[in-house]
């Protein structure tokens, strides 16, 4: 027995470095299933995984990313982007000028102009406005960076979801957290490298293409966790197989493995045993980091979290959770934004609920990560595949259509310039008349945080090498501290 | 051990010694060279979009002309000039001197970034020397490319080689003279075990039973293994598991994508596919009726179904979308599906700009996406042949016909139903409201007045319902009665003919609501034209182009995607692209033999697999050859290990257990899976397992939504069934350990495998033990792999004994019965062993 068993984490090391000739990704692979310090130290004097990659790009500022999706496009004109002037033409006709030859979901072209009903002020040392809508995260406001210039290229939920999380319209693209996985690997040792979360009434429109590995392996994608009873798929054993028995049965299944690895002389056999280490790790660590209980009733009450169920505050706590385990891309979905004005979805009583939800748990999120010295490499990202129309519209009550010309977002932490207010939109809020970022400018500038040259990383597939960007994107160095 | 670790670390610091580029060499190539070198550096100033200097580098013809500043590359001497008295020296060329970025009189070129690699420099300088040949401009109006796979296919004769008793077939002699070049031994012939698993796992997708292992391996007349060839080539099974290679090529799915997803029903065409293999209709008829089947003399239905290939693109019906947009998208899809499949070319690049690489202008993509263009997109009735018989299609008419007409009679009646109707609505509570889809609710909350007209029908159809609407109209309740008698005929998605064509433009930039010039159906020029006499040309010419054995492309795509079926690479590694960014073949006379006899053949898909499953190249053992630094195993000095396909792995599984279902066909079902997978889609998708063999049938019948797959799929990368897939990835993850050791269907299998071993397995544990590895992996274990089998046996047993609560659960036996902790230990046996590697590996 002893000489199957003795070499075996060597081997599967040197399985993963043999690979990490290949490219990135296999770095990426093996430091998924190995923590990435040990995967080089133990068989070279190469510096550790992140080390590589650094070398082959530029210096990076962030370690993780935690992106706070709001589904349904949130209307930057209730909440970061005040609007005097539209305010004076409230119920005039939109000028033709700024309609012409431009396509919306659901608007006609005579629609009348909406002045937001939300009183705006400025706040902290830097006096970046925020409406009322927000008051936890006005009390934040030095510590954000808010984006009033964002501007995408689709305007349906599901392309334009795909568009913000993979830089192409139509699915099957790998998603951002996919790419970055891929390309810098994850810390984690026994959760997966890109983590994603739920909240809300329903899912988000386009489902797991919005974090799925695209042509990458299917190692990169994002695993959905679930809030209520166990948060991966089959994490669970069997009913009647405890712990020891689970543990017993993968000891077998890897002597057996191994024996076979030393048959077959076949590095997947080594994978495959180390995937089923990892595996039964998982068992324990999973449900372990959802236990929020271990947290101190402070901290709870900080975020807004309810251990009895799920909700975007405990998804947030969840998110510095899973960053803190080394989780290397973690991405929070909350439904819904999409307010066109019909009894549900209108920018009064709705909004004011959906900010309830948002509001407290992602400022506590940032001052948790700040108080804990993790912020400065943990970079935080709020916003929606786009915003809302200057424009309101003809329903029972107050609502905007999708906007893909200008909306908002906010970024905190791992190198981004605190108390900065980008971008500035014309008016009436409708185009971006300085420091415009596309999609695309943003995606180049996470990589870049993050140390990868949005240029560089590239992965070649039916004949193309495909990169997040698609063909554009500029790293927006104003962003940055 | 140690010599595995050496080995080992010594590949860690060698790359591949395999070099690809070995099989073409000389001087360097236009297409495969020059011009990817010049779209990288050049073509955004010199090219369709910018002509700096008035100068395009993006095709022959500008490179011939030059620019401002004159000629880039040297004239070709005319014919009564001598070829010698041309200067052809590298420092007349202003192509040379630009790049060398230290030439006085020229600017240094690209402006900007790194300017070419000392590498790239001495090709481009090569080919200059070499008089920078170029293309003929054009030949009777065709396009002439110097790239490989445009050339004619042209059988090669087969190359000697030494060790002529190795040989089985023609195959062989093209992989062993390669070998004995470099002179490799091949590997040693596979165990039989091995073969028979192999063999079955490759043309039928399920391992063998043990009574075809025992035969097999009792069989030693001459031609056992040709033998086993030809009965798994005729069993059904072999028509589903290429059909469902075929499925990954056509992006087959049961639902229509995008963020709604609703369902569609199209799953006659998995079964036309299914039934085509194993009737292995000629390839070249299976492509012509999925294309056109419909446009065929007389028509069969079942020629109709089958241009279902087609429809397996994406519909969008999310609110607010612009139609036009997505049904644009669709024709798309088609093209670069077709080009990807059957060509080899990645056509979508020229669906923006002209493709950069390839030779395939923009305007020829559209003419391609002119010959799909034109059809509509029906669903019809697609009954079984029964069903005809038994004349259901009649009487459902006759019953619509009934339906109606009670209806225009209750219509009579709109005054009185409208009032009792609203009278019904202002007693409904609350809680009843709260129990409807949200839709109804919103109508119901409005006036009548206010209802559009969808919402008074929703309104209308949820008071017809009632009991209040069944008694005060008798009509209601009869019509109800009615519809629920209607016999379920299945549709099916098809093509037909548009009866007014449309007009196809080029799209600028890809861009559907910006035309360009217009464009009629024709085939790149680089390719072989369309016969003559092709006026107004469609789909059915497209198709029997495709499969012209003038195509020099489509045998090569299709055989060469079969041999990376059974290698898990295909002779060109890069399986959907033959272009000049493609890998060139490692064996290209290999290639052009089995393409030509693919032709020859007549398109006969199973004699070419029976081709590759006699060679002894196929026969060869699996295990790894460090020594031979090649682990990519490019020289095919042996077979590779493969990690079974994502619906294989359900169904060696359920095959071990004796539980799979071999029945073929059918809607698609919805095996058991695990909970809160809808937790992270749109709206909850319906999911209700099917009685009787529903949970056992084969994994390719599993019902596919896009939006949310079946997890036990996808997790072992199954396809997203949105754009075409010509070959999977295989990762190897920890979702997989979690999906095969604790996914409920899994577990049934091992509870299922259980109680076969122990009721036809002997009191002898031992021979029990080789009972199980038997049916898992058709061989006997090993001494150590009986004995640690045993050991964990032995002590889940005792486990179990001191638990008997936890043997019932995992046992499924009640707990009163003695045999309850021996039954858990036995699934524990058998969950091992499928959980094994080797179990989900075709070796």
């Amino acid at each position: 027995m002893q000489d199957v068993h003795a070499p075996r984490i060597e081997t599967t090391r040197r399985h993963f470095f043999r690979d990490c000739r290949v490219g990135l990704g296999a770095i990426a692979l093996g430091s998924l299933l190995n923590r990435d310090g040990g995967l080089l130290a133990a068989t070279s004097n190469e510096q550790p995984t992140r080390s590589v990659v650094q070398a082959a790009h530029v210096p990076a500022r962030a370690r993780n990313v935690i992106f706070l999706f709001m589904a349904g496009g949130p209307s930057q004109l209730e909440l970061f982007d005040p609007k005097p002037e539209l305010q004076r033409l409230d119920g005039q006709v939109i000028p033709e000028s700024y309609v012409k030859n431009k396509r919306f979901a659901f608007l006609k072209k005579d629609a009348k102009l909406l002045g937001t009903r939300r009183r705006f002020s400025r706040h902290g040392e830097s006096g970046q406005q925020v409406s009322e809508c927000l008051p936890h995260l006005a009390g934040i406001s030095d510590e954000i960076a808010i984006v009033r210039s964002m501007a995408t290229d689709v305007f349906n939920h599901g392309p334009a979801k795909f568009f913000m999380n993979t830089g192409f319209e139509r699915l099957g693209r790998p998603s951002m957290g996919a790419w970055i996985t891929y390309g810098i690997g994850s810390e984690a040792e026994d959760l997966p490298g890109f983590v994603v979360l739920q909240s809300g009434p329903r899912g988000p429109r386009g489902g797991s293409p919005n974090w799925g590995s695209g042509f990458l392996p299917t190692t990169f994608q994002g695993v959905p966790f679930n809030g209520k009873g166990p948060p991966i798929l089959n994490l669970r054993s069997p009913e009647g197989i405890n712990s020891n028995r689970q543990a017993e049965f993968i000891r077998a299944v890897n002597d057996l493995n191994r024996r076979h690895l030393v048959d077959t002389g076949d590095p997947e056999v080594a994978t495959r045993i180390a995937s089923y280490e990892m595996a039964f790790r998982m068992q324990s660590s999973a449900p372990e980091l959802m236990d929020i209980s271990q947290e101190s009733q402070q901290t709870l009450d900080d975020y807004g979290a309810d251990r009895s169920q799920p909700s975007f505050a405990n998804n947030c706590l969840l998110a510095r959770r899973l960053v803190e385990r080394g989780v290397r891309f973690v991405q929070l979905y909350h439904t819904d934004w999409d307010h066109h004005g019909n009894q549900g979805t209108e920018l009064e009583g709705s909004l004011d609920k959906i900010c309830g939800e948002v509001d407290q748990p992602a400022a506590a999120l940032i001052k948790d990560l700040k108080q804990r010295g993790m912020l400065d490499e943990t970079l935080v990202i709020w916003g929606g595949e786009f915003g809302r129309t200057p424009q309101g519209e003809p329903r029972d009550y107050l609502g905007r259509d999708h906007h893909i010309e200008a909306f908002s977002m906010w970024m905190a932490g791992g190198g981004i310039q605190p108390g900065l207010t980008l971008g500035k939109t014309d008016d009436l809020g409708y185009y971006p008349v300085e420091d415009r970022v596309h999609v695309h400018d943003l995606q180049a500038t996470v990589l870049h945080l993050l140390g990868l040259d949005h240029l560089k990383l590239t992965y070649r597939f039916q004949g193309r090498d495909f990169r997040l960007t698609d063909v554009g994107g500029h790293v927006v160095e104003k962003l940055m501290s | 051990m140690p010599r595995l670790l050496a080995t080992l670390v010594l590949g860690l610091f060698c790359m591949s010694s395999v070099s690809v580029s070995a099989a073409v060499d000389g001087a360097p190539g236009y297409e495969r060279d020059i011009r990817p070198l010049l779209a990288r550096h050049c073509i955004a100033c010199h090219g369709s979009e910018k002509q700096e200097s008035g100068l395009r580098l993006d095709s022959p013809a500008g490179i011939r002309l030059g620019g401002d500043g004159g000629l880039v590359v040297p004239a070709e001497p005319t014919e009564v000039e001598d070829r010698s008295a041309a200067d052809n020296g590298p420092s007349s060329s202003r192509l040379l001197r630009a790049v060398s970025r230290e030439d006085d009189e020229i600017s240094a070129m690209p402006p900007e970034g790194p300017g070419l690699s000392a590498q790239e420099q001495r090709l481009l300088t090569a080919w200059v020397a070499a008089g920078a040949p170029l293309p003929a401009p054009s030949e009777g109006g065709r396009r002439t490319s110097d790239h490989w796979s445009f050339q004619p296919l042209q059988p090669p004769a087969l190359p000697a080689v030494a060790d002529v008793a190795w040989l089985r077939n023609g195959i062989d002699h093209f992989v062993l003279a390669r070998l004995e070049r470099q002179a490799i031994r091949p590997s040693p012939e596979a165990a039989r075990q091995t073969l028979i698993r192999r063999l079955s796992l490759d043309l039928c997708g399920i391992p063998p039973s043990r009574a075809e292992v025992e035969a097999f391996l009792a069989d030693d007349r001459p031609a056992a293994y040709e033998r086993l060839v030809e009965r798994m080539l005729g069993s059904p099974a072999y028509g589903e598991r290429w059909g469902r290679h075929w499925l990954d090529l056509a992006r087959y799915a049961d639902s229509n994508g995008y963020t709604r997803d609703f369902a569609r029903e199209i799953w006659k065409y998995r079964d036309w596919v299914i039934a085509a293999l194993n009737a292995d209709l000629p390839f070249d008829r299976f492509t012509i009726e999925q294309f056109a089947g419909d446009l065929l003399p007389n028509a069969t239905l079942d020629q109709r179904i089958a241009t279902g290939f087609h429809r397996n693109t994406l519909i969008n019906e999310e609110g607010g979308t612009d139609s036009e947009q997505f049904r644009v998208d669709a024709v798309a899809d088609r093209v670069n599906t077709t080009g990807l499949v059957y060509l080899g070319l990645t056509l979508e690049c020229a669906r923006c700009h002209s493709h950069k690489y390839d030779p395939i202008t923009q305007r020829e993509y559209y003419q391609l996406f002119a010959f799909l263009n034109n059809c509509d997109e029906p669903k019809i009735d697609a009954p079984a042949p029964w069903q005809v018989a038994d004349g259901v299609l009649e009487r459902r008419d006759e019953l619509r016909a009934k339906v109606k007409s009670l209806e225009r009679e209750l219509a009579g009646q709109e005054k009185e139903f409208t009032a009792r109707q609203l009278a019904w609505e202002a007693k409904i509570t609350p809680e009843f409201r709260a129990t409807l889809p949200g839709p109804v609710q919103a109508s119901l909350m409005l006036p009548l007045d206010k209802r559009d007209a969808t919402q008074k029908q929703l309104v209308v159809e949820l008071y017809k319902k009632s009991d209040d609407a069944r008694e005060a109209f008798p009509l209601v309740a009869q019509i109800a009665a009615l519809k629920a008698g209607e016999p379920t005929i299945p549709t099916t998605m098809v093509l037909a003919r548009r009866e007014e064509p449309r007009v196809t433009h080029v799209h600028r930039r890809g861009n559907f609501l910006d035309l360009g010039p217009r464009v009629t159906p024709d085939v790149p020029a680089v390719l072989p034209a369309l016969p003559d006499g092709s006026e107004a040309p469609g789909r059915f010419e497209l198709a029997k182009w495709l499969v012209d054995p003038a195509n020099p492309l489509t045998p090569r795509v299709i055989v060469n995607r079969y041999w990376q079926r059974f290698f898990g690479t295909g002779i060109v590694a890069t399986e959907n692209d033959f272009g000049s960014q493609g890998e060139p073949p490692t064996h290209p006379f290999l290639l052009d033999w089995l393409a030509a006899e693919f032709v020859a053949r007549d398109w006969s898909p199973k004699a070419i697999h029976r081709l590759i499953v006699t060679s002894a190249t196929y026969r060869q053992a699996s295990h790894a050859r460090p020594e031979l630094q090649d682990p990519a195993n490019r020289l095919l000095a042996r077979q590779s290990r493969l990690r079974l396909e994502a619906e294989t792995v359900r169904d060696v599984a359920l095959a071990a257990s004796g539980l799979l279902s071999r029945r073929i066909g059918g809607p698609s079902v919805h095996p058991p899976q695990p909970e809160g997978v809808f937790a992270f889609t749109q709206d909850p998708k319906p999911w209700e397992p099917e009685p009787g063999d529903g949970p056992y049938r084969r994994g390719m019948y599993t019902f596919f939504w896009r939006s949310s797959p079946y997890p036990a799929l996808m997790v072992f990368d199954a396809p997203n069934g949105n754009v075409t897939c010509t070959r999977r990835v295989r990762s190897n993850t920890p979702m997989q350990a979690l999906t095969l050791a604790n996914d409920e269907q899994f577990v049934t299998a091992a509870r299922a495998l259980a109680d076969k071993l122990m009721t036809t397995g002997s009191a002898d544990v031992n021979k029990t033990i080789e009972l199980a590895f038997q049916t898992c992996l058709a061989r006997h274990p090993s001494a150590f792999e009986r004995d640690r089998v045993r050991e964990l046996f032995e002590s889940q047993q005792r486990s179990f004994a001191e638990d008997l609560e936890a043997a019932q659960e995992f046992s499924g036996l009640p707990r009163h019965d003695p045999a309850t902790a021996t039954a858990a230990a036995w699934t524990s046996v058998a969950r091992v062993l499928m959980n094994l590697d080797e179990f989900i590996t075709r070796e």
